[in-house]
């Protein structure tokens, strides 16, 4: 048992990683049909979130908290700006959240400099699971993506925006007969994907290099998420992590890790060749 | 006089630009001679995704995977198999384009049958992009990882070497517009209609009984192919290949020479490439920083204000002020 921990409890990680990634995505995705290629900026934007509070001699919980405000004034800001506008042709909304995320990447960039930001997380020590000694903060990040998950599970089902928002993405035409604003919820689902990812991006910072380009290593993998389990259903996105996290860590014990990216990718490919809508569509 | 006046304003802008390409030889040498053959190459390489985004409607965001395959087929085959320097340009133009068909054919047919449309094509031709950078970045026994390769011989086919600038030019001008010539008339023939068609609907096409995933995966093929072509030979121009030639921020530079351009005009494209490499220029000698961020603007500017390209929106102006004129006298 303990020489399987270290592998699972790996596995969780990369898998809790890809939920908090993917969930935003997938309700942006899933609602306007928008594939919003600058969804990886938000993660940056909250691990700078993360930066710049310790910088000014905050701890990380106040960023934990700060983060999804940025995320969500960002988004909503950039929602009614830019991406309101081309809702109506796929290809404009990735053109224009592409050309989006070259400029936060490079003005943050110009901000903080080039080199990686040096990040602190909370639980420095590791923890003793059967036998097998595992860093504990790893385990903080499993046990906030389930309470990340938890909650948007009672939001979209406990909740009135919760059901608007179902109710949207499943015909957005019918939702605003019936009397919801389609305007007023895209911009707030958009902002929640936005500080949704922008958490995420706190959450990751301490375990992994904090530089303006560390979004787009995310992006493919979280877009692959969403292919893979159903764009706009929460329990799709668990699926999709849990299959492409799950196979690319056991992979990369095999064999070397670009070679398995390669091959889950491939594998991904032709899921989509046999379940063009995904493993659990909404 | 009436023959000129019935071209698209971008077939006539091109033909300009393509007797402005065969005159600069005169004027140029060396290193400015150099730049233009790159350009060229790039301008077939946008050429390339012109003929598959222009003409299906469906965005390839991982063109660079082909022209990177191209480009490091060429590396590869020239710098590590050892074969007779007479015969190693033609093997390695054969295994950059072959890998790329390969790859093409492999991810198209799963995706292209799959059903796979639109944005989701986007997408996973996107992941294609960054998991073939970070093989050429990760396998460093073969690709040189992050320093890429170096040593990649001028060009020699059939004998003839085409080592000097001026016999590169050449090569490439003739390589450009070949490709330009036989894309023009093969999209301006029945197999542009059918994409036409297609594009307009698939499902109209396809009761029409045209096999409509059989002829995209072809023109897929064909598109990588070409951007392949292009890779391998500015790959034996530069001298070396990097893994910056296979990465995700060509893939979308390639997008926007295409998009100035005006995309589906094929023409377009090469206008486009030339116009955006010059002012690429101009603004990396300001700043180095400020390129991407006039990039990411670019790409805002280009849906919100002009989405049909940069010469249809000169044109429509341009007629709308001389409209605005002649009802004022």
């Amino acid at each position: 048992m303990a020489d399987y921990l270290p592998f699972l409890l790996n596995a969780l990680t990369l898998i809790s990683i890809l939920m908090m990634v993917s969930l935003g995505l997938a309700i942006i995705f899933g609602l306007m049909n928008v594939i919003n290629l600058a969804h990886g900026e938000f993660i940056t934007i909250g691990a700078f979130t993360l930066v710049a509070v310790q910088a000014a001699g905050g701890n990380f919980w106040i960023a934990l908290l700060v983060a999804p405000m940025v995320g969500y004034a960002v988004g909503l800001v950039l929602e009614r700006v830019l991406i309101a506008r081309v809702y109506a042709d796929p290809l404009h909304a990735i053109l224009v959240t592409w050309g989006l995320s070259l400029i936060i990447q490079q003005v943050i960039q110009l901000v903080f400099g080039a080199a990686p930001q040096p990040v602190t997380g909370p639980f420095p020590g590791s923890v003793d699971l059967m036998g097998a000694s595992y860093p504990a903060y790893r385990l903080f990040l499993i046990g906030m993506s389930l309470a990340i998950l938890g909650g948007t599970i009672v939001l979209f089902r406990k909740t009135r925006f919760g059901l608007d928002l179902r109710a949207s993405i499943q015909s957005a035409e019918m939702a605003s007969v019936m009397g919801i604003d389609p305007a007023r919820i895209n911009a707030r689902a958009f902002a929640l994907g936005a500080a949704l990812a922008a958490v995420a991006g706190v959450l990751l910072a301490p375990l992994t290099s904090v530089t303006a380009y560390m979004g787009v290593n995310y992006l493919a993998r979280s877009f692959f998420v969403v292919l893979v389990g159903g764009a706009g259903s929460v329990g799709g996105v668990a699926a999709g992590s849990g299959l492409i996290g799950g196979l690319e860590t056991f992979l990369s014990y095999q064999i070397p890790a670009t070679v398995a990216q390669a091959l889950v990718l491939i594998l991904a490919v032709v899921i989509l060749r046999f379940r063009p809508k995904g493993i659990l569509p909404a | 006089m009436t023959a000129l006046r019935n071209l698209r304003p971008v077939t006539l802008a091109a033909l300009a630009v393509m007797a402005v390409l065969a005159l600069l030889p005169l004027v140029a040498q060396g290193y400015v001679l150099s730049n233009w053959r790159d350009v060229m190459l790039l301008a077939l390489f946008a050429l390339s995704l012109d003929l598959f985004w222009g003409r299906t409607g469906i965005l390839s965001f991982g063109h660079a995977t082909f022209f990177g395959l191209g480009a490091y087929g060429m590396a590869i085959a020239t710098t590590r198999f050892g074969i007779d320097p007479a015969w190693a340009s033609l093997a390695g133009l054969g295994t950059g384009i072959g890998l790329a068909i390969l790859v093409a054919a492999l991810v198209g047919y799963f995706m292209i049958y799959g059903g796979v449309r639109g944005a989701y094509f986007t997408i996973v031709t996107l992941a294609l992009t960054i998991v073939a950078n970070n093989i050429a970045i990760g396998w460093s026994s073969v690709t040189g990882g992050d320093s890429g390769l170096v040593g990649v011989p001028p060009i020699t086919l059939f004998g003839m070497s085409f080592a000097t600038p001026q016999a590169s030019f050449w090569l490439a001008f003739a390589v450009l517009g070949l490709c330009l010539a036989a894309s023009l008339r093969v999209m301006n023939g029945r197999i542009g209609l059918i994409l036409a068609a297609i594009r307009d609907s698939e499902v109209k096409a396809e009761t029409l009984g045209y096999r409509t995933p059989l002829i995209l995966l072809s023109t897929f093929v064909a598109s990588a192919a070409m951007a392949a072509l292009a890779g391998a030979i500015y790959a034996t121009g530069t001298g070396f290949v990097a893994p910056d030639m296979i990465a995700l921020l060509l893939s979308t530079e390639v997008i926007i020479w295409v998009a100035v351009g005006g995309s589906g005009s094929l023409v377009g494209a090469v206008v486009g490439t030339v116009v955006v490499w010059h002012l690429q220029q101009k603004v990396s000698s300001i700043s180095v920083a400020a390129w991407p961020i006039a990039i990411g603007s670019f790409f805002i500017l280009l849906v919100l204000v002009f989405p049909k390209g940069l010469p249809e929106f000169v044109v429509t102006q341009a007629r709308r002020w001389q409209a605005r004129k002649g009802g004022r006298e």
